[in-house]
C-alpha cells in the first residue's frame, strides 16, 4: 500500500469509527427504574413530541421514591419514523436493559414498538389512535390510554343528535385509510341505531389538500350536519375550506376526533366558532387531578396542558404506579398489577380494563367559542358533554 | 489512491476492517446492522448515479418491494431465510428493469421526474393494498428465520450480533461483486455512457440496454437491503418506500463514484443523526447544513474530501525539507 493510500485509509477509518466511541460515554443510561419516553422529537411530528416529552418529564420529576430510588427518565427520539423508532427501542432493550416505555404518536410506530417491548416482556403504554392495539394486535405488554374510534363517535354524534333531534340528515367526509374507515363504520352503526339518515359520504386520501369537490357534494346532499372524520392537517384543511364555502352558516359541523388545544390554537376562534369538536382531553375539565395538573404545568412550563402533554403525563404515571404496585421491575408482574387498576386521571376516575389493556376514560364534546366570549387565549371552546363509551373487549386468543 | 478496480485490494481491506470494528465501537450491533443495510442501498444507488449518471428517486420502490415481498414470502408461504432474500432480489431485479426501461425513455430532469412519479405510484399501491402491506400501520410480525440450507440449520440469526455478522458477510460479497461489475467491460461502458452518452451511442453501444441492466442490478441490491431491513426490525413500514430521497443523500454525502463512499455516507449519516437526536431535537438542521457544505465544498463527498486531504499531506511530506 502506498503512503498516500495508507493516509487515506487511516483518515477514513478514524473519522468514521472514533466519533461514536468518544460521544458514547456521555449517553450511557442509568440502571435503576428508568422510564423511556418514545417521542417524535424531530421530523414531521416534532411539535407533538415536544409536548409529550414535557408530560413524561413532569410525571417523573414529581414522582417520589420508586422501589427505594427516584425513577429516571430517558428519551428515545423516533424521528417521526417507525423504523428508526423500532431500531432504537431494540437497542435500548439490548444495551441498557430497558423495560418500561411510553409514548408514540404514530399508530404504526406504536404497533411495532409494542411488539418489540412484548418480546422483551416489558411494558409499553401509548396514546396512539389505532384500535388494533387493543384488538387484533393485542399483547400482554401494551396498554392504551386513548378512547377508541367507537367511543369518539358515540360521545360526539349521540350528544349532538340528542341536543338537536331534528338534525336527521348527516353527511360524512372520510380519509380513506384504516383509521378513517374505523370512524366511518362506528358512525354508520350509530346512525342506524339513532335513526339518522346518512345522506352521503366522500372519501379523500390522507395527502388531500383540496376539499372543494367533496364540500360541493356535501352541499348538494343538503345535510343538517357535516361530520368531518379527518384529523390533524386533513381536518384543518377541510374545516378551513368548509368555512370559506359558507357551510358553517348552512349546517352544523362536527369534527369527531381532534388533537385538542394546540390544534385549536393553530386554527383560531374565527374558524372554530360554533364548530363541534371531539377531544380526548380538555384543560378546563374540573377533575381533582386535572386542576392540579393545570397548576403544575402552568408553574413549570408557563402554558396550559394540551392533549399530548396530559396524555404522556398520565401514561408515565400509570406505568410508575404499576411498578410501585407490583413491587418489582418484572414486566409481566407490572402488567398484571396494571390490569384493572383504577386511579384519578386528568379526565376523572380512569380504569385500565384488564381484558384488553384499554383505559376506560371520558371523551369530550366541545363547541368552539366566539372570540368575544373567550376569557383568555386558550379559552377556545366550551365543554358540551362528556362520557365513556367502549366496545366490548375482544377475547384474548 | 485506493482503487475500486482492485478486487481484493484497494478499498476492500478497508471495508473488511470497518466491518470488524463497527459492532465493537458502536453502541449496538443493531445500529451497525442498520448502517450496513443503508450502505447497501447507497451502494446500489451509487452504481446508477456515480457510474451511470442516473439520478434515480425511485430507489425506495425497490427497497420497499424487497421488504414487503420477502416478508410476505415468509409469513404466507413459509419461505426460509435464503428463499426470502432470493425472492426480494429477484423481485427487485424485475421491478427495477420495468421502472428503468420506462424511465430512461427520457433524460435529464424528465428522467428524474419519471422516477419520482413511479415512487409516488408505488407508495399509493402499497397504501391501497393494506390487506397485504398493513397500509399505514406497516406489515407487522415479520420473522427472522435461521439461516438454513437444504433443511440443515447453519446459523441462528436471532441475536443482534449473529444477524450483524450475516449482513456484514453479505455486504462484503456485494461490495466485491459490485467492484467486479464496475471493472468489467459493462462497467466501463456504463462510465462511458455517463460521460458522453451520444458518443457511446455513436460507437455502437446500445445505451438503453446498458442502463436497464444497471437499473436491474441496482434494484436487486436495493431490494435485498429492504428485505434485510424488514428482518432486522421484524417490521416493514410503509415509510420504506419514501426512502428514495435519503438513499440519494447518503450516496452524495459519501461520495458518488466511490463504493467505499457509500459506506462512509451511510455510516456518518446514521451515526451523526443518532448522536444529535439525543442531544438536540432540531438535529435535522445540522444534517441539512452538512449536506449543503458537502455539495458546495466537497464535490466528491466525504471520500473525495479524505482523498484530497491525504493527497495534500502526502505532497507536503514529499517536498524536500
Amino acid at each position: 500500500m502506498k503512503r498516500r493510500e495508507f493516509l487515506a485509509t487511516g483518515l477514513a477509518a478514524t473519522s468514521f469509527l472514533l466519533a461514536p466511541a468518544l460521544l458514547r460515554g456521555a449517553l450511557a443510561a442509568e440502571r435503576p427504574v428508568t422510564f423511556y419516553g418514545v417521542k417524535s422529537m424531530s421530523g414531521a411530528f416534532a411539535s407533538y413530541g415536544e409536548f409529550a416529552d414535557k408530560g413524561s418529564r413532569l410525571a417523573i420529576e414529581e414522582y417520589g421514591a420508586l422501589l427505594g430510588a427516584k425513577p429516571k427518565y430517558a428519551i428515545i427520539d423516533t424521528e417521526s419514523n417507525p423504523a428508526r423508532a423500532v431500531r432504537k427501542v431494540q437497542e435500548a432493550i439490548q444495551q441498557q436493559g430497558a423495560r418500561f416505555f411510553g409514548g408514540c404518536t404514530l399508530s404504526s410506530t406504536a404497533l411495532a414498538v409494542g411488539k418489540e417491548v412484548n418480546k422483551a416482556e416489558g411494558i409499553f403504554m401509548t396514546p396512539a389512535g389505532a384500535d388494533e392495539i387493543t384488538t387484533t394486535e393485542f399483547n400482554l405488554s401494551t396498554f392504551r390510554w386513548t378512547v377508541p374510534t367507537y367511543g369518539a363517535i358515540h360521545q360526539t354524534v349521540r350528544p349532538l343528535f340528542e341536543s338537536n333531534p331534528k338534525a336527521k340528515r348527516w353527511y360524512t367526509i372520510t380519509p380513506q385509510y384504516v383509521f378513517g374507515e374505523a370512524l366511518l363504520t362506528a358512525a354508520k352503526n350509530l346512525f342506524a341505531q339513532l335513526g339518522i339518515e346518512h345522506v352521503g359520504n366522500s372519501y379523500h386520501s390522507q395527502q388531500e389538500q383540496e376539499y372543494s369537490g367533496y364540500l360541493t357534494n356535501a352541499m348538494a346532499a343538503n345535510p343538517d350536519v357535516l361530520l368531518i372524520l379527518g384529523f390533524g392537517g386533513n381536518g384543518a384543511s377541510c374545516l378551513r375550506q368548509a368555512a370559506n364555502f359558507g357551510l358553517k352558516k348552512k349546517m352544523t359541523i362536527l369534527l369527531a376526533w381532534t388533537q385538542g388545544l394546540d390544534w385549536f390554537q393553530s386554527l383560531g376562534p374565527e374558524l372554530l366558532e360554533d364548530v363541534y369538536l371531539g377531544a380526548q382531553y380538555w384543560h378546563q375539565v374540573q377533575t381533582p387531578l386535572n386542576i392540579e395538573l393545570v397548576k403544575r404545568v402552568k408553574k413549570v412550563y408557563g402554558i396550559n396542558p394540551n392533549y399530548p402533554l396530559a396524555g404522556d403525563y398520565v401514561i408515565t404515571r400509570i406505568v410508575l404506579d404499576g411498578i410501585a404496585k407490583a413491587g418489582t421491575t418484572d414486566g409481566r408482574a407490572v402488567g398484571k398489577a396494571m390490569e384493572g387498576m383504577t386511579y384519578e386521571g386528568p379526565t376523572g376516575t380512569e380504569t385500565v380494563r384488564a381484558e384488553d389493556h384499554q383505559v376506560i376514560k371520558d371523551y369530550y364534546l366541545l363547541r368552539g367559542k366566539a372570540k368575544s366570549a373567550m376569557k383568555d387565549a386558550d379559552d377556545l371552546a366550551v365543554l358540551i358533554s362528556s362520557g365513556k363509551s367502549f366496545p366490548e373487549p375482544a377475547k384474548r386468543s | 489512491m485506493l482503487k475500486d478496480s482492485e478486487l481484493l485490494g484497494g478499498t476492500t481491506p478497508v471495508v473488511a476492517i470497518a466491518l470488524v470494528l463497527l459492532p465493537v465501537v458502536l453502541p449496538s450491533a443493531a445500529l451497525a446492522t442498520e448502517i450496513l443495510i443503508f450502505a447497501l442501498a447507497a451502494l446500489a444507488c451509487n452504481l446508477l448515479l456515480g457510474y451511470g449518471g442516473l439520478l434515480s428517486f425511485g430507489q425506495g420502490i425497490f427497497f420497499g418491494a424487497g421488504a414487503y415481498l420477502a416478508s410476505l414470502a415468509m409469513i404466507h408461504a413459509g419461505a426460509g431465510f435464503l428463499t426470502a432474500l432470493a425472492t426480494a432480489a429477484l423481485s427487485g431485479t424485475l421491478i427495477a428493469a420495468v421502472v428503468g426501461a420506462l424511465a430512461i425513455r427520457r433524460t435529464g430532469i424528465y428522467f428524474v421526474m419519471m422516477t419520482l412519479a413511479f415512487n409516488q405510484t408505488a407508495y399509493f399501491i402499497a397504501y391501497t393494498l393494506d390487506e397485504w402491506t398493513g397500509g399505514e400501520n406497516g406489515l407487522l410480525d415479520v420473522p427472522r428465520p435461521p439461516l438454513a440450507l437444504f433443511g440443515a440449520t447453519l446459523a441462528d440469526l436471532g441475536s443482534p450480533m449473529s444477524y450483524y455478522v450475516f449482513v456484514a458477510v453479505v455486504f462484503l460479497l456485494i461490495f466485491v461483486a459490485t467492484k467486479r461489475v464496475i471493472a468489467s467491460p459493462f462497467g466501463s461502458t456504463l462510465i462511458a455512457i455517463r460521460d458522453n452518452e451520444a458518443r457511446a451511442d455513436a460507437v455502437g453501444y446500445n445505451t438503453k440496454h446498458f442502463k436497464i441492466v444497471a437499473f436491474a442490478v441496482s434494484g436487486a441490491i436495493t431490494a435485498l437491503a429492504g428485505a434485510l431491513y424488514a428482518m432486522l426490525l421484524n417490521f416493514a413500514p410503509l415509510e420504506n418506500i419514501q426512502m428514495s430521497e435519503n438513499i440519494v443523500i447518503l450516496t452524495v454525502i459519501g461520495g458518488t463514484g466511490s463504493l467505499l463512499g457509500s459506506l462512509l455516507g451511510a455510516g456518518s449519516w446514521v451515526i451523526i443523526s443518532d448522536m444529535f437526536a439525543e442531544v438536540w431535537p432540531r438535529w435535522l438542521i445540522v444534517m441539512g447544513g452538512a449536506l449543503i457544505l458537502v455539495v458546495l465544498f466537497l464535490r466528491g463527498g466525504i471520500w473525495g474530501g479524505i482523498e484530497s486531504l491525504a493527497e495534500r499531506i502526502s505532497s507536503k511530506k514529499g517536498k524536500p525539507g
